[in-house]
């Protein structure tokens, strides 16, 4: 899951006493958003995206207000506004009123797990403001640190000395940005970033704050510490399907259980084992797939057979070619598995009566002629088709042929099965 | 003690182990060569694990015997067998050590939760410990971010998390996990190519790949795909160029991550990257690192690769793309044709001769009789070693064998739906089960399908056969249970339990005989008279089947069912066999031949399908003695003599008697009418099984899981229904007569003759309200006296049914729309419909309760009865006696088909509950 802006960053910092911008969010009345540019000078208008979806100030999707009128004319524009960026598009579900920060400094900084170091990361600029990747490199410290002992402050006051960076902001800096670990560290996260900390002078205290003015993080799935912050499920941007929904149910230790619904007008599904696999196979049938799925992991039999049935639920009505696909496994029995999954295929026949289907299987592994022999025994009392390959024919072949059944499938075919199986339209 | 690097760095501990001095972090490995060698002595850590208790094994005896010793929390003592000899198990690693265990290895299985902690401590106590190999996936990123630097203090090299570990096919040593699964010889060919993968299924199937172009491994290595990979690309690298034996690596690469961005190689290298279309995916699926943020995502990886490669394209058979430094490629079919490019620019030839091809071959393919484009029509190829002889004798293997497991509370044959309540016998509900004749559902119990109406009429001559029970030890003993006061459960177990081993000895042998000769004879439908018996015929002649099969005295009874069989029009292979077996030659046919005909004949499809065992196949004839034995039983000896049962003659009953009509014939005396007949099929279809959890069920499973299915000729079929009948009794099987005894008591003076007439002439709404009024004041009166326990209405509302403002049990909505359909008339049910109106009415209900199914039983039941009760016939017990007998003929079916899934699936006293999970009372 991953979050952005302020809405729900300016909630997860105050965990940490991290300070903030003042934040409002679309249910904020106009009393209070005049309060707020009253007491700040101004306030942006950001739109709300669920998930990680950046670069919304360069698509013009960040309104400015000085006055109230203003403000509820950029509320009106970005409220329900779309944002595309590489391959992921949003659409807005409110806006936050974020306060002006007169900032005399702006700080970009992030915490990450950086694969070169192979240690989390702190990136720290001081010469913020501007995208970061257009810095050169001796504005900005990349600086690896030690995870037992965690974020220190001298890991930042070093990394910011070294940069040059005016002394007066050090102190305030340092103080604070150990807090980000705590975040971090605490609550399931593999990043975090903020960008930009404006440094505001107090003026009452003369000090100076570092506030948060907008906010980035993504957690790791397999870190239930993330569940602590009790977030709301929905806030990540990944719609899930019905189909991966029942099926991310089942994800537990023993097998994987990763499903990604590619085209729900598919025609072929694979029950992908392996992740390997998974990438081929993904690669080359493209949009004729219905899922990218991979299943690998030795699940048992009672797991396989679950996923089976929600699998074929879901996609068989619609299926020319059920491709059953994978490499020579190392541990997933291939007994167990076929088992689970022709049974599964019984299952569905008897429940909802026949649907022709070409089946293509591909595999290799432990057990691996007791499975096929299983799947051929099952697949010729269910009067269905097939083709099963050894796992030393090569994968994109196998892949191939299906996508040739497929198409013969598509042309006339599938009436052909139709028929010999007694289904009628 | 290692020396330390003691270069101050920003931020990170600088007191790091010294290790190669290339790096900037700890590495330990110097060459590929060191990585998985003979000198090293593993400890597996939760080594009795699931998954490491199939892999483990397997590592150990390929390696030689390199694993010292294991580790499980509260398994100490306890080993792990293996070929090459047993490994000690111990509580910790610190019990291991002290032990005088010593290992430089430790490989991971704990769950993802405790490898941190399992790691840390591996390292903590074991100063020798150099290398610790990870197979666990899912674990999560706080925690490898400590493991790493944990063992980077203590200079211990990580391999994984999430991998398959190492495999060095030159030293026949492999590290944790399973690469190259069971037959790891068949994938790890030593040979020249360091293997490094990001799959591990790949690893083993890309060193597969290899073979055809004639190239062996080295070292494969499968990395994982976390966001931390501990030994990653750079360190396999470098250690790859240290290494000697390889001349070349193949790196294959997913997305996600900076890993490979700065290798610098200095020999060739086949890279092959996925996962360009993974682009699109807004979310990762499959590998946790595959999906990439900007800039490491496929394209860049293949961009990366090809700038060191000097080449301008990804490498494929139509433009092989490559350089002397290496080639890209995209699809692992590619990777053999890849590498041997690139090594001829090297002036290296393969390791040895191609093994195989990666050309498309079909090991099993069928049409099913649809004509399919040339193109997709495949020849099947036969498969290499040793699948082709697997696959042989998978031609050869007659039925099925079932995969055991612990069948405690579970089954293969019947479950309960908790929220319809109904359940189902192998995929059959109960509800359909009703519309089924019982010796139907008996067949159904043992072969998994119904038989067809052939099947139905030569399954009634098997079990009519031995029904007359006259002059029988079980007989006998059955009537000094009855005489003795037992109840019928009891009874019926006395005569059962005479029906031991010996009894059906000759049955058993005739049926494997049929197998032997039929078994692989092509035969696969016993119908189809076409066959040619001739070479079967010899055989039987040749190998003393005959002998086997034909007795040398006349049997009178076998005699008279193979006519009951020609008189019911039954046509068999089997018994075109057996007459032409006895054809012309002395001795005459045992009837437990022509049963054990019978018995193949309805399995015969089914066991040919493999949805059948052979272990089925030979208790079949076992079960049908029983089921006979169960109803010849229930009437004593004073009313069947050798002739006949219950004055009906045995040879009529072959004839023409169904069994379902035999089973009402020896409750009631007569046989029924056909509105009687689908009455009494309805009643027993409905008790067929209540799931595996029903006491009924856990009394058979109970008595072949102490017997020992692991060995299926040791289970004593009717010790299993003994323990059926033992599990039920007048708690479980007998409450059906509380609502009989409820109807009796509401009908006796009414003066009732027919209830299956609608023209009754009472007022039943009346009837109804007199009683609600009485047992309100009843309840209230109770209830006033301070008791709770006050009697409950037989019958009425459901646990689960409930709370709508009128309620239904659908079961008993479906007969009694099954009885509508044929205009039958039950005023029992009629009653029952207008009672729960009438409770509601009087407020002794808040809704309209339902009537449940077991209301069903008994309105069915005292219908059939109530005559003779009313003419006085027969007595209020015969009455509770006949209930709770066809209690028990409606559950002998589910027990048959338990008895027979438990032998077939269990294991040896699986039935068993931990001590932990027992209590004592006080």
């Amino acid at each position: 899951m991953q979050i952005t802006g302020m809405k729900w960053g300016a909630k997860l910092l105050k965990y940490v006493d991290f300070p903030t911008a003042e934040i409002l969010g679309p249910e904020a009345s106009p009393e209070e958003i005049q309060a707020l540019i009253d007491k700040w000078g101004g306030c942006l208008i950001k739109p709300i995206f669920k998930g990680g979806i950046g670069k919304k100030g360069k698509a013009g999707l960040v309104g400015k207000a000085t006055d109230l009128r203003t403000a509820l004319k950029e509320k009106e524009r970005l409220y329900f506004a779309e944002h595309t960026h590489g391959n992921q598009s949003s659409k807005s579900e409110g806006v936050t009123f974020e306060s002006f920060v007169k900032a005399e400094h702006e700080i970009y900084v992030s915490i990450t797990d950086n694969t070169q170091y192979r240690a989390p990361t702190l990136t720290i600029t001081h010469h913020g403001g501007m995208d970061i990747e257009e810095l050169p490199s001796h504005q900005i410290a990349v600086v690896p640190f030690d995870p037992l002992t965690g974020l220190k402050g001298f890991v930042i006051s070093n990394a910011l000395d070294k940069m040059n960076a005016p002394n007066e902001i050090l102190s305030p800096l340092v103080q604070n940005i150990t807090k980000l670990w705590d975040l971090f560290n605490n609550y399931g996260m593999t990043t975090l970033e903020i960008n930009p900390i404006r440094i505001y002078r107090d003026p009452v205290s003369k000090r100076l704050i570092p506030m948060a003015c907008d906010f980035k993080c993504a957690f790791d799935g397999d870190d239930r510490n993330s569940k602590r912050l009790n977030l709301p499920a929905n806030l990540d941007n990944t719609n899930l399907s019905e189909y991966e929904l029942e099926v991310n149910q089942l994800r537990t230790y023993q097998g994987q259980s990763d499903v990604y619904v590619i085209n729900p007008a598919g025609t072929i599904t694979a029950m992908t084992f392996g992740g390997g696999a998974n990438a081929l196979v993904t690669e080359l049938l493209g949009d004729r797939a219905t899922i990218s799925s991979d299943f690998g992991g030795n699940p048992p039999y009672a797991k396989m057979k679950q996923i089976s049935d929600i699998t074929y639920r879901h996609w068989l009505p619609q299926t020319n070619v059920l491709f059953i696909i994978g490499g020579k496994a190392n541990n997933t029995d291939i007994y167990e598995t076929f088992r689970a999954m022709g049974d599964g295929l019984r299952t569905y026949f008897n429940e909802r009566g026949p649907t022709p289907l070409f089946v293509v299987v591909g595999r290799g592994g432990p057990n691996l002629i007791q499975g096929m022999g299983y799947m051929k025994d099952t697949l010729d009392s269910l009067g269905l088709p097939h083709a099963m390959f050894g796992y030393d024919s090569a994968m994109s072949e196998v892949i191939n042929y299906a996508q040739a059944v497929d198409e013969w499938m598509r042309n006339g075919g599938r009436e052909v099965i139709a028929k010999k199986l007694g289904v009628k339209k | 003690m290692p020396s330390f690097h003691t270069q101050p760095r920003e931020g990170q501990n600088f007191m790091l182990p010294r290790g190669e001095k290339e790096f900037p972090y700890f590495v330990g490995i110097h060459s590929l060569a060191d990585m998985a060698t003979k000198e090293d002595r593993v400890c597996v850590l939760n080594i009795l694990g699931g998954e490491s208790t199939t892999v483990t094994p397997i590592s150990h005896e390929y390696s030689g015997g390199n694993i010292v010793c294991g580790v499980m929390p509260g398994r100490s003592g306890s080993v792990m067998k293996t070929k090459v000899g047993d490994i000690p198990v111990y509580n910790n690693v610190l019990e291991a050590i002290n032990d005088g265990k010593r290992f430089n290895v430790a490989v991971v299985y704990v769950p993802p939760d405790g490898v941190k902690d399992a790691v840390i401590e591996a390292v903590r106590v074991n100063p020798d410990l150099k290398k610790v190999v990870i197979l666990t996936e899912k674990v999560k990123v706080k925690h490898a971010r400590m493991i790493r630097q944990y063992c980077q203090w203590r200079g211990v090299d990580v391999f994984g998390a999430n991998c398959l570990g190492i495999g060095d096919a030159h030293n026949h040593v492999r590290i944790g996990g399973a690469l190259g699964g069971n037959a790891p010889h068949e994938s790890l060919v030593p040979g020249s190519i360091a293997l490094y993968s990001n799959s591990g299924n790949f690893t083993t199937t890309i060193a597969t790949y290899l073979l055809t172009a004639g190239w062996g491994t080295t070292v494969s290595l499968s990395s994982g795909k976390d966001v931390y990979i501990h030994f990653a690309a750079p360190e396999f690298t470098h250690a790859m160029h240290n290494d000697d034996r390889s001349k070349a690596a193949v790196m294959y690469i997913e997305p996600g991550g900076y890993y490979e961005k700065d290798l610098v190689f200095q020999k060739p290298v086949v890279a092959c990257v996925v996962g360009r279309w993974k682009a699109k995916l807004t979310r990762s699926c499959g590998h946790a690192g595959a999906i990439a943020g900007s800039g490491d995502d496929a394209a860049a990886k293949e961009r990366w690769f090809m700038e060191k490669f000097g080449v301008k394209a990804i490498f494929t058979p139509e433009t092989p793309a490559c350089s002397a430094k290496g080639a890209v490629v995209t699809n692992i079919a590619h990777i053999p044709q890849a590498m041997t490019s690139v090594m001829m620019m090297n002036g290296i030839r393969p390791d040895f001769e191609p093994r195989g091809n990666l050309a498309p071959k079909c090991w099993f393919f069928s049409p099913q009789d649809i004509e399919l484009p040339k193109e997709l029509q495949l020849p099947v190829v036969e498969a290499l070693e040793p699948y082709n002889q697997q696959i042989a004798a998978l031609g050869r293997q007659v039925g099925a064998i079932f995969p055991r497991q612990p069948m405690k509370d579970c089954s293969g044959a019947s479950r309960m739906d908790a929220a319809t309540q109904v359940s189902q016998l192998h995929g059959v509900s109960v509800l359909d089960a009703a519309t089924h004749t019982l010796e139907e559902n008996l067949v159904l119990a043992l072969i998994r399908e119904y038989p067809n109406a052939m099947g139905a009429a030569m399954a009634n001559v098997a079990m009519n056969a031995f029904v007359n029970q006259s002059g029988t030890t079980g007989l006998l003993a059955a009537d000094a249970a009855r005489e003795a006061g037992s109840s019928p459960n009891v009874v019926l177990s006395t005569g059962v339990a005479i029906v031991g081993p010996n009894e059906v000895k000759p049955a058993r042998e005739a049926v494997q005989a049929f197998i032997d000769l039929f078994g692989m004879s092509g035969m696969t439908d016993p119908a189809n008279l076409s066959f040619d018996l001739q070479p079967v015929l010899a055989r039987a002649s040749q190998d003393g089947i005959r002998e086997r099969l034909v007795g040398s005295k006349s049997g009178k009874r076998g005699k008279a069912m193979l006519t009951a069989l020609e008189n019911r029009g039954c046509k068999s292979v089997f018994l075109e066999f057996l007459k032409a077996l006895t054809d012309g030659v002395d001795g005459g046919l045992r009837d437990s031949t022509v049963l054990a005909a019978i018995c193949c004949h309805l399995g015969w499809r089914p066991l040919m399908k493999r949805r059948l065992s052979v272990t089925t196949m030979l208790a079949m004839p076992w079960h049908f003695r029983i089921f006979s034995t169960l109803v010849g039983c229930v009437v004593p000896s004073d009313r069947q003599d050798k002739k006949a049962f219950q004055g009906v003659d045995n040879g009529e009953l072959m004839d023409s008697w169904s069994f379902t009509e035999t089973a009402f014939l020896a409750l009631l005396g007569r046989r029924p009418t056909e509105e009687e007949l689908f009455g009494f099929s309805v009643l027993v279809g409905l008790l067929v099984t209540n799931g595996p959890g029903t006491i009924s069920a856990q009394g058979p499973k109970g008595a072949v899981s102490a017997d020992g299915p692991m060995d299926p000729g040791r289970i004593q079929v009717n010790k299993g229904y003994i323990g059926f009948l033992t599990h039920t009794g007048y708690a479980h099987g007998g409450n059906g007569y509380e609502a009989i005894a409820f109807l009796m008591e509401r009908f006796k003076d009414s003066g009732l003759t027919d209830p299956g007439n609608p023209n009754h002439g009472l007022n039943l709404d009346a009837m109804a309200m007199a009683f609600a009024t009485e047992y309100k004041a009843y309840k209230a009166k109770a209830k006033f006296a301070g008791s709770m326990d006050y009697a409950k209405i037989p019958c009425v509302n459901h646990p689960v049914f409930k709370g709508k403002p009128e309620n239904f049990d659908p079961r008993e909505v479906f007969v009694d729309n099954l009885f509508k359909g044929r205009k039958s008339y039950n005023i029992f049910q009629d009653f029952y419909h207008r009672l729960v109106h009438a409770l509601f009415k009087s407020g002794i209900s808040t809704n309209v309760y339902c009537v449940n199914v077991d209301a069903v039983i008994a309105v069915i039941l005292l219908k059939m009865l109530w005559k003779p009760y009313a003419n006085g016939e027969i007595t209020a017990s015969a009455l509770e006696s006949a209930a709770f007998t066809t209690f028990l003929f409606g559950r002998m079916i589910g027990s048959a088909a338990e008895i027979d899934d438990h032998t077939n699936r269990g294991r040896d006293m699986d039935t068993r509950t931990a001590a932990s999970a027992c209590s004592f009372v006080s």
